[in-house]
């Protein structure tokens, strides 16, 4: 009983600065995703719809940043490619930057898969009414593309949220770093871990839950995402 | 938008502001994972015999330091990149990190111990000898010892690297390992913490604690060396080895 209080007490009092770790994980996590959109939806696009090299291209930088692990990528361009081309972003910023890159590699192809979904008789009708093909992609295309992304989406967060702790083999002070140094001056291990664990866990069910909401919300009154699939095959008998 | 913006370049302006304002700052990469030399206290801030010495000497030399968390496995290439500017924290001086980087005149020598459980009968001979799990701290001299000692004498135990010393602590008294081979300080100190976990002799000589810095850095060098120096004819080098490096 004693040596649980203990524990607890010890916990209680690591929280604060654990706390302030998962401040730096929800920055880190949400400029890499915002990053990571930024970059994929554009490389998405391309992928379809940009000609041969330039699909190519697209393709050789999904298969290198999938291809290789974030832990090795945080050191490959923390003290190598950063520093080579004279760019300090600091370590929350690197981390960011590189969670980012490498996102953007996954979050493209999430994209990728919701614009092929697509009956490709939207972008021909598109055109059909004198839409430009920028247009089409945009007005018509990713609209209802975007939409389809959100649940493949949340789970891009949840995995890049995860994938955070490992900045701090740079240093980033975030959740894991400072459980990390607190276990090891007060040899709590288990309990702490277990905390750390609830933080991850909160996170990760807070942004699912916002996900949700946003999904609810921009759905279109009477489109289901499931229908759109059943669109394509059977053309305008459903939904009527 | 536009506010935020604005907030942001306040602080960046304030940050480089007062960079410009103050003496030299110099950022000091530590592990954060090794008491009693370099932890992190109970205020969240890094704290520590290195961290001690390291405040005073800045202090006497009129220069800011700044401690910095950061993982072992990459503080030199951290060092070499320019992202910190000396690792004070227990670092172990030894050839293959010498090459490397400038080491500063020893300040600490550490014996290197073999850590068996309390109730364990087990002796040092029998722990390097024996068909043993063996835990010892990932990527130190230590570990590079123990690994040329078994390839040279054909022995028998299984070595199993940790991220710290007191992980491989926790793991002895897990009982996931039969015995630890580890710095002295870490292991006085998890003693003194009351740890059940005894100290059965020494595996490798000793060690001397240098402060890495970057051989270009020559000015550093001369200065942290002048800072020990000093710090070791004072008072208060004895009250910090009082304070942390008891062993109770």
């Amino acid at each position: 009983m004693d040596a649980f209080l203990h524990s607890l007490t010890t916990v209680f009092n690591a929280l604060p600065y654990i706390a302030q770790g998962a401040f730096v994980t929800i920055v880190m996590v949400a400029g890499a995703l915002s990053l990571g959109f930024l970059l994929g939806l554009p490389l998405a696009v391309a992928q379809v719809y940009a000609p041969r090299p330039v699909r190519m291209l697209v393709g050789l930088y999904v298969w290198f940043f999938r291809g290789v692990p974030v832990l090795l990528l945080l050191f490959l361009f923390y003290f190598g490619l950063f520093n080579v081309i004279g760019l300090d972003l600091g370590m929350i910023g690197s981390s960011c930057a590189v969670l980012g890159l490498a996102s953007a590699a996954y979050q493209s192809q999430i994209f990728r898969g919701s614009i092929q979904s697509l009956p490709s008789g939207q972008f021909k009708a598109g055109r059909a009414l004198g839409m430009t093909d920028m247009q089409c992609i945009r007005s018509v295309v990713l609209p209802q593309a975007l939409r389809i992304s959100i649940p493949a989406w949340s789970n891009e967060y949840s995995i890049l949220l995860k994938d955070s702790a490992m900045c701090f083999a740079l240093g980033t002070p975030e959740i894991m770093a400072r459980t990390h140094f607190v276990a090891s001056r007060t040899y709590e291990y288990l309990p702490l871990y277990i905390a750390a664990g609830c933080i991850y866990f909160l996170i990760t069910l807070a942004g699912i839950t916002l996900l949700r909401r946003l999904e609810r919300r921009v759905r279109i009154p009477g489109c289901a995402a499931p229908d759109m699939t059943g669109d394509s095959a059977g053309g305008m008998q459903t939904g009527i | 938008m536009k506010r935020l913006l604005a907030c942001l370049l306040g602080v960046a302006l304030a940050c480089s502001l007062s960079s410009a304002a103050s003496a030299k700052t110099y950022v000091n990469g530590i592990d954060a994972n090794y008491p009693p030399f370099s932890f992190v206290g109970e205020d969240g801030n890094p704290t520590g015999f290195d961290i001690e010495a390291m405040n005073w000497i800045a202090a006497k030399m009129g220069f800011e330091v700044k401690h910095q968390p950061m993982d072992w496995d990459g503080i030199i290439p951290a060092l070499l990149a320019g992202k910190i500017d000396m690792v004070c924290s227990g670092m172990s001086i030894s050839p293959e990190r010498a090459a490397q980087v400038a080491f500063s005149d020893p300040y600490y020598t550490i014996s290197k111990l073999i850590v068996v459980k309390d109730d364990s009968d087990m002796s040092a001979e029998q722990a390097l000898n024996g068909k043993i799990r063996l835990g010892v701290q990932r990527g130190t001299n230590e570990h590079a010892y123990l690994e040329q000692m078994q390839q040279d004498r054909k022995l028998p135990f299984t070595l199993r690297p940790y991220d710290s010393p007191p992980m491989a602590i926790a793991d002895l008294l897990n009982g996931r390992i039969d015995a630890a081979a580890l710095d002295s300080a870490p292991v006085n100190n998890a003693i003194a913490m009351g740890r059940k976990i005894k100290s059965v002799g020494t595996f490798a000589p000793d060690d001397n604690f240098g402060v890495a810095i970057r051989k270009d850095d020559a000015e550093l060098l001369k200065t942290v060396n002048e800072g020990y120096r000093q710090l070791k004819a004072d008072p208060f080098w004895k009250e910090l080895q009082d304070k942390y490096l008891s062993q109770k």
